[in-house]
């Protein structure tokens, strides 16, 4: 399979990969660039463990997302989200509800959240609900992963003005 | 209760950054310098047939392959995935008959994705890439896929050493006449004004954890065999492959990585034998070896599924007379776990009610489905959907309330637990029927939807259970706990036990803080690699804080008496003098004769003969404390699920509108997390009744071995949830805390399909109650009422 050279930027760091056509990007973060947060689930897209952001906000599923179709673009995975230590918030209100136990769908879950805040700052639990759709736990029955969400929208809307006001980044 | 500073709170879970930021490592994340690549070769295109050819001819010249290995080219030990057998005696053993019949890589096919051979690579693609190229030829066998077609005389036999491929049935000598249970069903049966019956089927669920099975192995010029795996229990796996590769338990290495979720799946064995054995092939190379999702639909366990019949006796008043239940399960092709569900299934149903008398009779039989083995509920489940829908028919007969009829016959302290000869040692059953009630408005909504006309027809239902914690005195429930206090007065806690997500690990840290009396972030607790820790049996049975939990406690309780002791010798006075506050020990009532913790922990470890007086300075030898403990009980939980229903009746769709999820938990050390426990309990028993099972063709194919053909319950599925945590401290549990990890999931089971009774009148007996069968079963309802007008 003829290979291509494809530049991600993957957290803020620049990466030149080499990699076969039909390489995915999920296994070109976990092989390639050594970042084993997005995880194998299935491989067909059905179950979001390997969720990643594009540009900043976008959730695919980097089990579908061929590497080469990526070539340039800004990825976000879970292992960029703390910052100097400090989670993210919405990282945080997956920690103070609880709404993580065996962890494996959690980086997915997390960046899907990320993605859905973006498109909706002030949800309803249904639409909550519905924008988790293809990211599946088995072990929460997602009662605290629907609160946690709650909790970052409310955490995030206040931070929002606070940010605004001191020149930062919405 | 009231002087606990650290249990019963919400902590943050000792784990969840790790695992919020991705650095928690699974088995697949691990690499290793010089590490090769496993595949396993595996039928696909048959669920029975022997091999009568096999050329790895091909396979082996693939670029990148290392080496290829067939049958003949790994250990001919056979083995079961199961860890039953090591938790019984020897005699016990032998009595249940388990045998070790399932072979690393074999040349007989049981199941739809045995295994026939391995490649190891220097890639992933190239191990796959070569796997394409082995030739296989086949010698097809009738496929059996319920017990009576396996069963059938002249049937091919899976193993000589069970004939009529009956795997199990409760053993004669334990069970007479091969019966659990009580009193003369036969006798009760006269006394007996009304008697409910009905077969009914329960389904092959699966656990769909979400880490796919991922192994990495490696066989080092010293005799060192090393496996990283998730296994739930690690220990129980390093004395299995011990055994099976004949490498001594000192040089049988099993590091245990993040567990993505277990749910009983991997409950003993799963590829660690293959992994091991590629391992072997290649010395000082690691191997890893990755499974894809539809492959581990087939490799590990899934529920057991079967026909259960049960007959019941009341009197006119609900004197529930007798019960009389055969559960006739289906194995896959191989034996692992036959004895436990067999037996299990009838052990909750003696254990839940008062019958007059009972007979339960519980039989494995070999199929040529995937294999069965341990799934949260352990049997529990199938009894649930049974017995409890038998129950609320009779209730409906008789007109009696069915929770007042529960209320009235529940076992309840004192009466045998599911193991005869061991009495419930606490119970608070009625107050979490109590509390669900009132949380769903039984009492209204049982009156508003008694008589409904229209399209959509609601209903509330109820179901009880009961569990356990842990298998004593079953099976051995041994562990072993070692407290070390470092010099700078922290805390280190090691134990074998398994977090498979459950919190355990949280709790168990919130335990051991409590009884030293320190901070909680001045206790660690260690797990994970076996050559440090002492035995344990492993996270099963819903045992890890009850039997974990009491050993660390007992080996605190003994570090905190060596540490009152050293201060008491150091202040003057007798330790009963000396309290402990913010790690500073004090006379009581006289807080200016103290000695700080450290100083205690510091001396013990830098212990030096003061040179101006030629006298130590303080105890000498670190303060260590460890305890090899057995559980005298196993103080079962008790659970009550409400769920309210809403039925199409054109359609036979059932929408779930809340479900009530009420538990007697002992005491919740982590109360976020035993909702947890619950919550997700409620999603795999909701998925149990009405929308999962494995499907197969009838060749032996499984029919839906992804996400998007077998339906679980996804965000927008579920419904209202409400847990309530009914606290009632256990004399024997840890601070009085029981179980919470299997049973959450038991009682939604029966509750939703009693709410359907409710709602239509009609009781679908064959799980998962899917639209098509209850849309036929309230047609048929529909039709005799016409044909009798």
């Amino acid at each position: 399979m003829s290979k291509h050279a494809i530049t991600l930027i993957v957290n803020g760091d620049e990466y030149t990969l080499n990699v076969p056509a039909n390489r995915t990007l999920l296994e070109a973060l976990r092989e390639d660039v050594g970042l084993t947060d997005a995880k194998y689930g299935c491989g067909t897209g059905e179950c979001g463990a390997c969720t990643v952001l594009v540009d900043g906000t976008r959730a695919i599923n980097a089990c579908l997302t061929l590497a080469v179709a990526m070539d340039g673009k800004e990825i976000t995975t879970a292992a960029g989200l703390a910052m100097d230590g400090v989670l993210h918030p919405v990282q945080q209100a997956f920690a103070d509800k609880a709404a993580v136990q065996c962890g494996y769908c959690t980086p997915g879950m997390v960046l899907k959240t990320i993605s859905l805040l973006a498109q909706n700052a002030n949800p309803t639990e249904q639409e909550i609900r519905k924008g988790l759709e293809g990211n599946i736990c088995r072990c929460t029955g997602y009662a605290k992963i629907v609160d946690a969400v709650q909790q970052a929208a409310r955490t995030m809307n206040a931070e929002t003005p606070a940010r605004r006001a001191a020149g930062g980044n919405a | 209760m009231s002087n606990e500073t650290v249990i019963g709170k919400n902590v943050r879970k000792v784990d969840i950054v790790d695992k919020l930021t991705g650095a928690a490592q699974y088995a697949a994340d691990l690499k290793m310098p010089g590490m090769l690549y496993g595949k396993i070769v595996r039928c696909w295109e048959h669920a029975h047939a022997r091999v009568k050819k096999l050329d790895l001819s091909q396979a082996v010249k693939h670029p990148g392959v290392v080496k290829v290995l067939g049958p003949k080219d790994v250990t001919q030990k056979k083995y079961n995935a199961s860890v039953l057998d090591l938790m019984v005696s020897e005699s016990m053993h032998d009595m249940l008959g388990d045998i070790e019949d399932q072979p690393i890589l074999g040349d007989y096919v049981k199941h739809q994705g045995d295994a026939i051979c391995a490649i190891i690579a220097k890639s992933e693609e190239a191990a796959e890439r070569a796997a394409e190229k082995v030739i296989v030829e086949y010698e097809p066998l009738p496929v059996y896929l319920t017990a009576d077609e396996s069963c059938k005389p002249g049937a091919v036999q899976f193993t000589p050493l069970k004939q009529g491929n009956r795997a199990f049935q409760l053993p004669e000598p334990m069970f007479p006449k091969h019966v659990l249970g009580w009193g003369d069903v036969d006798a009760a049966m006269k006394e007996a004004d009304l008697v409910v019956e009905d077969e009914f089927y329960t389904p092959k669920q699966k656990q769909c954890q979400m880490e796919p099975h991922a192994y990495i192995a490696k066989y080092d010029a010293n005799g060192n065999l090393t496996c990283w795996t998730s296994t739930q229990m690690p220990k129980c796996v390093q004395a299995k492959l011990s055994r099976l590769f004949e490498v001594p338990m000192n040089r049988m290495h099993i590091i245990q990585t993040t567990v993505g979720g277990g749910f009983g799946c991997r409950l003993g064995l799963v590829s660690e034998p293959q992994i091991c054995a590629l391992a072997m092939a290649v010395p000082g190379r690691p191997v890893k070896l990755l499974t894809l999702r539809e492959e581990d639909w087939v490799i590990s366990p899934s529920r057991h599924p079967g026909k259960y019949w049960m007959r019941m006796g009341f009197k006119k008043d609900g004197t529930p007379v007798f019960c009389d239940a055969y559960f006739r399960n289906y194995k896959g092709g191989y034996y692992l776990d036959a004895s436990g569900v067999a037996f299990t299934a009838g052990a909750w149903l003696g254990g839940m009610y008062r019958f007059g008398a009972l007979r339960y009779r519980g039989e494995s039989y070999f199929t040529n489905q995937g294999i069965t083995g341990a799934f949260r509920g352990y049997g529990n489940p199938q009894t649930n959907f049974v017995l409890e829908q038998i129950v609320d028919r009779a209730c409906a007969q008789l007109g009696i309330d069915p929770v007042e009829w529960r209320r009235k016959w529940h076992k309840d302290v004192g009466d045998d637990g599911w193991c005869p000869g061991v009495p419930y040692t606490s119970c608070a059953l009625d107050e979490c029927l109590d509390k669900g009630a009132a949380a769903i408005g039984w009492k209204e909504k049982r009156a508003k939807y008694a008589h409904q006309t229209g399209v959509k027809q609601r209903g509330v239902g109820v179901a009880v259970m009961n569990h356990t914690s842990g298998a004593m005195p079953m099976l051995l429930e041994h562990t072993n706990c070692t407290v070390k206090l470092n010099e700078d007065a922290t805390a280190i806690v090691t134990l074998a036990c398994s977090d498979m997500g459950q919190g355990s690990h949280t709790a168990l840290q919130q335990v051991a803080a409590e009884a030293l009396g320190f901070p909680l972030e001045d206790v660690q607790l260690k797990g994970g690699d076996m050559d440090i820790t002492g035995f344990d049996i492993g996270a099963h049975a819903s045992r890890t804080l009850y039997v974990g939990g009491a050993a660390i406690k007992m080996a605190c309780d003994e570090a905190r008496k060596q540490l009152f002791a050293r201060a008491a010798k150091h202040l003057g006075v007798t330790p009963d003098d000396l309290e402990m506050k913010n790690k500073v020990i004090s006379v009581k009532n006289r807080p200016e004769k103290s000695v700080d913790v450290k100083t205690i922990t510091r001396l013990g470890v830098y212990h030096f003969v003061d040179p101006m007086t030629g006298k130590p300075e303080g105890e000498p030898g670190q303060i260590v404390a460890s305890v090899s403990y057995f559980p005298q009980r196993n103080s079962p939980p008790f659970g009550a699920s409400y769920a309210e229903v809403e039925v199409d009746t054109e359609t036979g769709e059932v929408k779930v509108l809340h479900l009530v999820n009420a538990h007697d938990i002992g005491r919740a050390i982590h109360p976020a997390a035993v909702e947890g426990q619950l919550e997700g309990g409620i999603q795999q028993g909701l998925g149990n009744v009405l929308t999962e099972e494995i499907y197969y063709d009838k060749d032996g194919h499984v029919r839906n071995n992804s996400f998007t053909d077998y339906k679980m319950y996804g965000p927008s599925d579920m419904p209202k949830i409400t847990t309530i945590l009914v606290e009632n401290p256990d004399p024997f549990g840890p601070f009085g805390a029981k179980s919470v990890g299997e049973s959450g999931l038991v009682s939604p089971i029966g509750a939703v399909a009693n709410a359907i009774f409710h709602a239509t009148g009609v009781q679908v007996t064959d799980a998962p109650i899917t639209p098509e069968k209850l849309l036929k079963a309230i047609k048929g309802k529909q039709g005799a009422r016409k044909a009798a007008a």
